[in-house]
C-alpha cells in the first residue's frame, strides 16, 4: 500500500468488546480498522460452550456479531496482524502494524480445507484447550472468519502436500511478514485477557496433574463441537463419576500477585457445573469456594437452580490436590461447615477455576498507564469508566480488568459512544481551522463518510 | 422474479453445533425438505448463523437456485434478522423468509430421538407451505422526531443525556424531583477511588445545565406515553415549583442551582427560574421523541417494621443512613447517635436481597426479592473503612453470606476491613441473625445473635451500639410507563433488557432503551457504561432521521370491508385502526405504524376483511395443512 490508510477510529482486538466496539461505530457511519493477532476474529468466547445465566449456547451470540464485523461495509478488518505501536502524529494516532505471513494467499484461498486433509502433520490445539489436535496447514475453527486456511511455520515440514493439494494455487510458502501503518482519530484498546497459569500453585500440582483442568478446558470439553464430543476424563477417557471445582484458584491470592476478584469464575463454575449435571447425570459435582459472588442481573437466580439441582458447594479453601495412582486427584480441604474438620476427598476430574489476567502488557505498545493490577488504568471510573490517560484512546471489556460478558458488551458500547464523541470533535475542529486558513485547501474531512454533529 | 413463475424454496437445517444434531436428526429433515413441493435445495451446516453458514444461502440465491429462504434452526428471536439480511445482501426481498424453530420448540423440549426428528420435518414442512406463499414486502417508513428523551436526572440519566446531547441530539430530561443527581448524590464518597459524589454529579450537571440542546424539566412526572419508535409523544404533568431549563433559560445567565450534601443538586430554589415557568399551579408538559431512555433508577428497600428490629430500636439504621452520619464525623473526634456514645457498630448484610421463600416477608407483589443488590457489600466494607479510620476504637461486627467485592479496587476494602478489626460472621440465607434490645444492664443497647459459619456453626452473640442495615436496591414505580407504553419487567420487577447479551440496553419495545439502575442494581461504574452504551443505540436510531418498521401489520380489504367495526373495539393500541367515511361507505383503514400486528382484528372480522400482511389466513392454512398431513415415504 502506498498511501497510509486512515480510519475514524482503531479497535485493537476482535474479542466480543472489540467486535461490539467495531459495529456500534460502524452503525453510526465511521469507518473502522479491527485489527485482530489471531488468524480469526472472535476472541476468547467464541472457544466457550454455553453462557451464564441464560445458557444459550456461545456460539449463537458470537458468530452472528463476527459475521455483523466482516460483512460491514464501515469496518475493513484485519486479521492474524499485530499492533506494534500507537502513536499520536497531530490529531491523528498512527498506529505500526505487522501482518503475519499465513503462507496462503488470502485472496485465492476459497476456504475449502483440502490443504488441512492433506497434511500428514498433527499438531496440538490451543483452541481446543490443548486436547485436541489439528494439522500444521489449518482454518483455525468451523465459524472462523476469515475462512482462510493459514500454514503454522514451526510445525510445518515442507512436504508440498498442500501445494499440491490446492485447488487455487493458493499456498505461498515464502510469504514474509509485513510491517504498515495506519492512521485513526480514535483508538478502541480491547485487548482482552488470558488466564492465570495453571501452574503458578505448587499445592495445586503446579500443573502437572493430567486429570486437573484449566476451566477453559472443561468449555471446550462441554462444547457441543468440543475435542471429543462429550465430557471424558483426559488422561484415559473415563467418564468421570465426580467432577470438583477449586474456587479463587487465580484470584484473591496474594501469593500469586492477584489479589483481586475475577469476577467470572464464580458463576462460570456454576454454569459448567449445571451442564456437567446434564452431561453427566450421576456424577457428583462439588463446588468448593470461599464466597459465591453471584451478584450480576439473574446470576444469583441461577446460583439458587445450581443448588436446587443437586451440585454441592462448600465453603473452604482447598490446600492441596494430589494424584493418586488411578490417576484419580485428592482433594485436601479445611471444612467450614463440619466443625472445621480437615477432609480428604477423591474425585476423576478436578477443574481450576483460574482467574484472569491482563491479555498483554499495553505499555510496551501504546502510552497507556496500567494500574497496579496491570490492567488498563481508567482515571475516572465512575462517570466515565471507558477513559484511559491518554484523550482519544478507550478502553473496552476486560482490558480495564476482569468483566463477564454482558458487563463486556455493555462496556463495549459505551467506549463506542466515547469514541464516536471524540471523532466528532476532531472532524469539527479540523474542519474550523480548514475554514479559517484557507478555502482552496481540500478539507482533511473530505474523504469521511459524514457525520451528524 | 416472474409473478407466476413456481417458487424455489431453499430450506437449510442448521446443526447448532450439537444443540440441535444432538438429538434431531439435521440430515434426515433435510432429506425430507428435499422432496417437499417447491423446495428446489436443502442442505445443513454446523453454525447457519456463522459466516460460511451464510454463504451457502448468498450462493444459492446468486446462482439463481433459490427465490425463497427457509432456515430450520434456533429462536426467530435470535436470527431470524440475520437471514433476512442475507436475503436482502444478495438481492431477494428480505420478507421472503420463514424461519423453522427446531431448537426451541424441539431438540430442547425433546428427548426422543427419532420424535425430534419427526418433528422437526412437521415444523419444516409448515415453513415450506408458508415459504411457497410469501410474497414481497416493504417495510414501512417513518420519519422520525431529532429529539430523545432521557426519563431520570440521577447519574445514568446525566450521562445519557450528555452523550447524546455532544452527539447533537436535542434531548428532554426529565426529573421527578426538584434535584439533579437521584441516589448517588446522596452519598460522601464512593468506591473505588474516594471520589466525592457531590464532585462527580457536579461535573456531570454542569454539562448538562451547559449544553443547550438540553432541556430539563424537574418535579416532572409521566402521566401517560404513547407512540412507537421515531415518534413517542410523553405527557408530563409539572408540579407547581417545577422548572424548565431549556435556551431561553439559559439566556437569562443566571445561577440556576447549587449542589446541597445528601439531597442533590438542586434546581429552581435559587430565583433562576424564569417567571411564567415557576407558577403555582400544576402544569400539563407535552414533549415529542424520537426515542425513550429510561435511567429511573432504584429505591434503597425500606426494611419491614421490626425487620432486624428497624422502627422499633432506635439504634437500628439503614446504610445510607451511616453514610450520612460518618460524613458528619470529624477524624478523631467521638461518634455518638441519638446522643448517645457508640462504642461497637454491628452492619448486617442482604437486607432486602438474596431473601429465602419461607424466611423474608414477601414484598407487596407477593414475591421475595431473590437477587442480589450487587453494591451493598462493597458499600458496607467502605462504610467500615470510613468508620475505622475516624473512629479507630469502634468495635466493627459484620453479619454476612456471601463478600462479594467483585470489582476493581474493591478486594482491598475487604481486606482493609479485617487488618483494621471487623470481626466477620457469616450467616445463611434461611437462618438471618435475630436482633434484640439487650437486657437492662447491659453495656451494649443492642444484641445480635447468629449461627456463624465461620466458626463451625458456633452459636454467637454481638453486643452493639448501632446496627446498620445494607438494603439492597428495588426499582422505581415506573408503572405509569410500563403500563403506556407495554415495556417488559422481569420477575425482579425491574425492567427487563431484550437479551443480557445481544441486546443489553434495549427494550423490547423498539426505541426504548435503558440505562443505570431501572434494569438491575448496578454501582455507579456499571450504570454510567449503560447509559452511554444506551446512548450509542440512541444516536444509531436518531442518525438518519427516519426508521425502518417491520411490515407485518393488518391490512383492510376496503372491497370487503362492511364497517362493522368490531376490530376498532377489539383493538388495543389507540389510534392503529379507525373507521372513516370512503365514498359514502364505512371502512376501516390502518395506521400502519402504530399497528403491532397482533391479528386481534382479524379474528373478529365477520367478512374476513383483514389479514395481517406477512401472516395471511391463507399462510397459516397452509401451514395447518402442512402440518397435519400424512407423514410422508422418504425414499433415500
Amino acid at each position: 500500500m502506498s498511501e497510509t490508510p486512515r480510519f475514524d477510529a482503531l479497535v485493537i482486538g476482535a474479542g466480543i468488546a472489540g467486535l461490539q466496539a467495531a459495529v456500534d461505530l460502524a452503525d453510526q457511519g465511521f469507518k473502522v480498522a479491527i485489527v485482530e493477532r489471531d488468524p480469526s476474529i472472535g476472541g476468547a468466547m467464541i472457544a466457550l460452550s454455553k453462557v451464564f445465566p441464560t445458557l444459550d449456547c456461545a456460539s449463537c451470540i458470537t458468530t452472528p456479531k463476527m459475521a455483523a464485523v466482516a460483512r460491514h461495509p464501515n469496518i475493513t478488518t484485519f486479521t492474524y496482524t499485530e499492533v506494534l505501536s500507537v502513536g499520536r502524529a497531530g490529531d491523528r494516532f498512527v498506529a505500526s502494524v505487522l501482518s503475519k505471513p499465513r503462507y496462503v494467499d488470502e485472496e485465492a484461498c476459497i476456504g475449502c480445507r483440502k490443504c488441512e486433509y492433506a497434511c500428514p502433520v498433527e499438531v496440538v490445539d490451543e483452541f481446543d484447550g490443548r486436547l485436541g489436535a489439528r494439522r500444521a496447514a489449518y482454518i483455525p475453527f468451523t465459524t472462523a472468519i476469515p475462512q482462510t486456511a493459514l500454514i503454522d511455520a514451526d510445525n510445518c515440514t515442507l512436504c508440498g502436500a498442500c501445494v499440491r493439494a490446492c485447488p487455487t494455487d493458493a499456498v505461498v510458502l515464502d510469504q514474509r511478514p509485513r510491517e504498515w501503518q495506519l492512521e485513526a482519530t480514535a483508538v478502541v484498546a480491547a485487548t482482552g485477557w488470558k488466564l492465570t497459569p495453571v501452574g503458578a500453585k505448587p499445592q495445586y500440582g503446579g500443573g502437572e496433574i493430567t486429570n486437573v483442568l484449566e476451566p477453559t478446558q472443561m468449555e471446550r470439553l462441554l462444547a457441543p463441537h468440543g475435542p471429543y464430543g462429550r465430557v471424558i476424563r483426559p488422561s484415559d477417557g473415563k467418564i468421570p463419576e465426580s467432577v470438583a471445582y477449586v474456587q479463587c484458584a487465580g484470584s484473591r491470592d496474594q501469593t500469586l500477585g492477584v489479589s483481586y476478584c475475577s469476577r467470572v469464575c464464580c458463576m462460570y463454575a456454576i454454569k459448567q457445573a449445571m451442564l456437567l449435571s446434564g452431561s453427566l447425570p450421576i456424577a457428583d459435582i462439588t463446588i468448593y469456594y470461599m464466597d459465591i459472588r453471584a451478584f450480576g442481573k439473574g446470576y444469583e437466580e441461577f446460583y439458587r437452580s445450581a443448588q436446587a439441582m443437586g451440585i454441592e458447594f462448600v465453603k473452604g479453601k482447598v490446600a492441596r490436590l494430589t494424584e493418586n495412582d488411578d490417576q484419580s486427584v485428592t482433594v485436601r480441604v479445611e471444612r467450614l461447615d463440619q466443625f472445621g474438620q480437615v477432609e480428604e476427598r477423591r474425585h476423576d476430574l478436578v477443574v481450576l477455576s483460574l482467574g484472569m489476567l491482563p491479555g498483554e502488557d499495553v505499555r510496551q505498545r501504546f502510552d497507556l498507564e496500567v494500574a497496579e493490577d496491570g490492567f488498563v488504568m481508567t482515571p475516572q471510573p465512575k462517570d466515565a469508566p471507558c477513559r484511559t490517560t491518554v484523550d482519544g484512546i478507550f478502553v473496552a471489556g476486560t482490558a480495564s480488568g476482569p468483566k463477564d460478558i454482558v458487563d463486556t458488551i455493555v462496556e463495549a458500547g459505551a467506549a463506542a459512544t466515547e469514541a464516536s464523541l471524540y471523532i466528532s470533535k476532531m472532524i469539527a475542529a479540523a474542519e474550523t481551522a480548514t475554514a479559517a486558513s484557507s478555502a482552496d485547501v481540500t478539507s482533511p474531512a473530505a474523504d469521511r463518510v459524514e457525520v451528524k454533529v | 422474479m416472474a409473478e407466476d413463475a413456481a417458487p424455489k424454496i431453499g430450506v437449510y437445517v442448521c446443526h447448532c453445533g450439537g444443540n440441535i444434531s444432538d438429538i434431531a436428526d439435521p440430515e434426515t429433515v433435510a432429506r425430507f425438505a428435499s422432496g417437499l413441493p417447491g423446495v428446489a435445495v436443502a442442505r445443513t451446516n454446523m453454525f447457519m448463523c456463522s459466516d460460511p453458514g451464510q454463504k451457502l444461502i448468498a450462493d444459492d440465491i446468486q446462482a439463481g437456485l433459490v427465490d425463497r429462504v427457509v432456515v430450520a434452526a434456533c429462536s426467530p428471536k435470535l436470527h431470524e434478522l440475520t437471514f433476512r439480511s442475507v436475503l436482502q445482501r444478495n438481492g431477494l426481498n428480505p420478507y421472503l423468509y420463514e424461519h423453522a424453530n427446531i431448537r426451541e420448540q424441539v431438540s430442547w423440549a425433546t428427548s426422543d430421538h427419532a420424535e425430534a426428528t419427526a418433528k422437526s420435518e412437521s415444523i419444516v414442512a409448515a415453513a415450506v407451505a408458508k415459504a411457497g406463499r410469501l410474497q414481497p414486502l416493504d417495510p414501512i417508513v417513518v420519519e422520525t422526531t431529532p429529539c430523545a428523551a432521557v426519563l431520570g436526572a440521577g447519574v445514568a440519566g446525566l450521562r445519557a443525556a450528555r452523550d447524546l446531547a455532544q452527539a447533537g441530539i436535542e434531548v428532554a430530561l426529565v426529573e421527578k424531583t426538584a434535584a439533579l443527581g437521584g441516589n448517588v448524590a446522596k452519598l460522601d464518597r464512593l468506591f473505588p477511588n474516594q471520589e466525592s459524589a457531590g464532585e462527580l454529579i457536579g461535573r456531570l450537571v454542569d454539562e448538562v445545565l451547559h449544553d443547550e440542546r438540553i432541556t430539563l424539566y424537574t418535579l416532572a412526572s409521566i402521566d401517560r406515553a404513547e407512540g412507537y419508535v421515531g415518534n413517542f409523544t410523553l405527557h408530563l404533568r409539572q408540579k407547581a415549583g417545577g422548572v424548565v431549563v431549556d435556551r431561553a433559560a439559559r439566556l437569562n445567565g443566571r445561577t440556576i442551582g447549587a449542589y446541597r450534601p445528601f439531597e442533590g443538586f438542586m434546581i429552581g430554589d435559587h430565583g433562576a427560574a424564569e417567571e411564567g415557568q415557576n407558577g403555582d399551579d400544576e402544569r400539563a408538559v407535552v414533549i415529542e421523541a424520537g426515542a425513550l431512555v429510561v435511567a429511573t433508577g432504584f429505591e434503597h428497600y425500606t426494611p419491614t417494621k421490626g425487620e432486624y428490629g428497624y422502627e422499633r430500636l432506635p439504634q437500628v439504621v439503614t446504610l445510607p443512613d451511616f453514610i450520612e452520619l460518618m460524613a458528619g464525623v470529624e477524624p478523631g473526634s467521638r461518634l455518638e447517635h441519638d446522643g448517645r456514645p457508640i462504642k461497637s457498630v454491628g452492619f448486617i448484610h442482604c437486607v432486602g436481597s438474596r431473601q429465602v421463600e419461607g424466611v423474608n416477608k414477601p414484598q407487596a407483589d407477593g414475591e421475595i426479592n431473590e437477587y442480589c443488590s450487587r453494591v451493598c457489600c462493597t458499600a458496607t466494607l467502605a462504610a467500615i473503612c470510613d468508620l475505622q479510620e475516624k473512629c479507630p476504637g469502634v468495635a466493627v461486627y459484620d453479619f454476612y453470606q456471601d463478600i462479594r467485592a467483585y470489582g476493581r479496587g474493591h478486594e482491598e476494602y475487604y481486606e482493609k476491613a479485617s487488618k483494621g478489626g471487623a470481626v466477620f460472621v457469616r450467616f445463611a440465607g434461611a437462618e438471618p441473625p435475630a436482633v434484640a434490645k439487650a437486657p437492662a444492664g447491659d453495656p451494649c443497647l443492642v444484641t445480635v445473635r447468629c449461627k456463624d459459619g465461620l466458626t463451625w456453626g458456633e452459636e454467637v452473640e454481638a453486643g452493639v451500639d448501632l446496627l446498620v442495615l445494607a438494603v439492597g436496591m428495588t426499582p422505581s414505580d415506573v408503572s405509569t410507563l410500563v403500563d403506556s407504553l407495554k415495556l417488559p419487567v422481569g420477575t425482579d420487577r425491574f425492567l427487563l433488557e431484550v437479551h443480557p447479551k445481544l441486546r443489553p440496553v434495549e427494550l423490547a419495545v423498539n426505541g426504548v432503551l435503558v440505562a443505570g439502575a431501572s434494569q438491575g442494581p448496578k454501582d455507579v461504574t456499571e450504570a454510567t457504561a449503560t447509559a452511554s452504551a444506551a446512548a450509542a443505540k440512541a444516536m444509531t436510531l436518531l442518525s438518519s432521521g427516519r426508521i425502518e418498521l417491520d411490515p407485518f401489520v393488518a391490512t383492510v380489504d376496503s372491497q370487503r370491508c362492511e364497517g362493522h367495526g368490531l376490530c376498532v373495539e377489539e383493538c388495543a393500541y389507540p389510534g392503529a385502526l379507525v373507521l372513516t367515511e370512503e365514498n359514502g361507505a364505512t371502512r376501516a383503514i390502518v395506521n400502519a405504524a402504530l399497528c403491532t400486528g397482533c391479528g386481534a382484528c382479524v379474528a373478529v372480522c365477520p367478512t374476513n376483511a383483514i389479514d395481517v400482511a406477512g401472516w395471511t389466513l391463507g399462510q397459516y392454512e397452509a401451514m395447518v395443512d402442512a402440518l397435519l398431513a400424512e407423514p410422508q415415504e422418504v425414499t433415500p
